[in-house]
């Protein structure tokens, strides 16, 4: 679904985000990208929402070289990932629902569709009860959770989180956490950049560990072995 | 077939939607920042007040100087023996010039009337001077005056030929120069409408900066970030020319009452013509087409700005 070959990015200014990057991410796999914070991890999942291209390498989305699309493609690639921020990204001026909608929107359903789903996705996120609230109005983690929301409501085949639970109570990560795997078991393919390590233990998924722009680390953890992937021993 | 058929009815409804709420997305802006609204919309209209303005001045001048063509007659003064009799005669043989359209014999006394109304006098004593028939000619239009009047001039029992057609030329010339400051101001003040529409959207971006990279984040193309900033030009355009179309029609209602008193001091009436309805429907046209392109090329610019 995902691959890196020998990819590179290298920004304006003479910051090497990452060096070689190459693994595989299998459709409908659900990965944790983990490493200290300067390590790559956001611009690793940047390139795969093209929101930046490769200086070096390749980026593969479905065969695609994504690195090289044109800008006329990237808004259709770009819908196919969905992306939760670690900084949320949501419009502070409008309502839970009509940040929830915007994907739909875009792809123009019909509002009584729209409400539909924007009330399951909440549901989902428990935020039901949100809807018409401002986004100002909400605590952090609320707003992580609208965010969360917006990413899926197009259920998209892929889904980037960036340190989804950096603002989260433990509790309420957990419940996040299951959440992702509900999704990753409907076939969902997720890719979880965090930190927060025990978390990553506890769920025993394949971990990916970048350190300075290089891929240092790539893990079958605990007890789900079966989906090995080739760069595991790189 | 009839799949396929279908299919494209539903791309053509999700279009629609789009459109739809592109639309309403556009109104909502200019209706959540009134002010800025009201504001931008005045200014556009102020900039097409001017040469609507100064066109529909125009367009009643010259329907003053049509009337006044009418004026284009030559004035033959007979002898002064010439009597009553002998005036028709002529008069009715000028008729039947080619070049002569009709003839109007005014005797001395209908002669001394006019001019004594004219200057404003109840009476107008030149003493024991007599004064002659005169015959009012009215040429065909297409005649070359100057050369009919050398022909008058040359016919019997004509004392004299009066052609005052100077200040009509005069008149003719000013209105030339109006018309082309109507269309030099008109061509000033579109491109005015131009940049202070695209203007106007440069600041609405640079304010809803975070909205389009949210939508660009969620994969909205750019003709759809563009849109709502495009309706929001059109808008702005739309008011502008409907104010100011508005307010020429306020304008003439104004002027009405003084026009009218001064067509009355030449025992005239006067109405005021307003700009046609087609006049209207093409600064519509016109202004809202500069509007969306004002907005474009600052979508445009900005757009590349976001995009990697």
């Amino acid at each position: 679904m995902i691959r890196f070959e020998h990819v590179a990015k290298r920004y304006p200014g003479g910051v090497q985000a990452l060096s070689d990057v190459n693994f595989e991410l299998e459709r409908g796999e659900m990965a944790f990208l983990t490493g200290h914070s300067g390590a790559g991890k956001s611009t690793l999942l940047r390139l795969i929402a093209v929101l930046e291209r490769p200086s070096r390498g390749q980026v593969l989305f479905d065969g695609k070289n994504i690195g090289r699309v044109s800008s006329r493609q990237i808004p259709k690639l770009r819908r196919k990932v969905g992306v939760i921020f670690q900084d949320h990204k949501l419009l502070t001026d409008r309502k839970v629902l009509d940040n929830v909608a915007l994907p739909l929107l875009i792809a123009g359903f019909s509002w009584s569709e729209i409400r539909r789903r924007v009330r399951a996705a909440l549901d989902l996120v428990g935020l039901l009860d949100k809807e018409n609230t401002l986004i100002p109005a909400l605590s952090g983690g609320q707003q992580q959770r609208v965010g969360i929301a917006r990413a899926m409501i197009a259920k998209p085949p892929v889904l980037l989180a960036d340190e989804p639970t950096g603002n989260l109570d433990p509790e309420l990560s957990e419940e996040l956490m299951r959440l992702f795997c509900t999704l990753n078991e409907l076939g969902t393919t997720v890719l979880i950049a965090t930190h927060d390590l025990d978390l990553v233990e506890r769920l025993g998924r394949r971990t990916l560990v970048l350190e300075s722009g290089c891929m240092v680390d790539d893990r079958n953890a605990g007890s789900i072995g079966a989906d090995n992937s080739e760069g595991a021993n790189s | 077939m009839s799949r396929m058929s279908g299919a494209n009815r539903g791309d053509l409804r999700a279009w629609a939607r789009r459109h739809g709420y592109s639309l309403l997305s556009s109104v909502g802006t200019l209706i959540r920042n009134p002010i800025t609204s009201a504001l931008t919309i005045s200014v556009l209209a102020i900039a097409l007040t001017l040469p609507l303005g100064l066109n529909t001045a125009l367009v009643n001048l010259e329907a003053v100087h049509d009337n006044l063509d009418r004026l284009d007659s030559i004035s033959v003064f007979l002898d002064v023996d010439v009597d009553e009799g002998g005036a028709r005669r002529a008069g009715s043989r000028l008729s039947n010039w080619r070049n002569i359209l009709a003839v109007d014999p005014v005797s001395p006394d209908a002669g001394m009337r006019e001019l004594a109304g004219a200057s404003g006098l109840d009476r107008f004593d030149v003493g024991d001077v007599p004064l002659p028939w005169v015959l009012e000619v009215t040429p065909n239009s297409s005649v070359d005056i100057a050369e009919l009047a050398q022909r008058l001039r040359r016919a019997q029992q004509v004392d004299m030929v009066i052609v005052d057609l100077d200040w009509v030329r005069r008149l003719d010339a000013i209105l030339g120069v109006f018309s082309r400051l109507v269309v030099l101001l008109a061509v000033l003040f579109a491109a005015s409408v131009l940049f202070v529409i695209s203007n106007n959207i440069r600041t609405e971006i640079q304010r809803r900066r975070e909205e389009i990279e949210i939508l660009a984040l969620v994969g909205a193309t750019p003709g759809y970030i563009r849109r709502p900033f495009l309706y929001s030009g059109l808008w702005m355009g739309l008011g502008g020319a409907l104010l100011a179309w508005l307010a020429v029609h306020a304008g003439l209602w104004m002027l009405t009452g003084p026009v009218e008193s001064l067509a009355a001091t030449y025992g005239a009436s006067a109405e005021l013509v307003a700009p046609p309805l087609e006049m209207l429907a093409g600064m519509l046209a016109g202004s809202g087409a500069l509007g969306i392109f004002g907005a474009w090329i600052a979508v445009s610019r900005q757009l590349a700005r976001i995009n990697p």
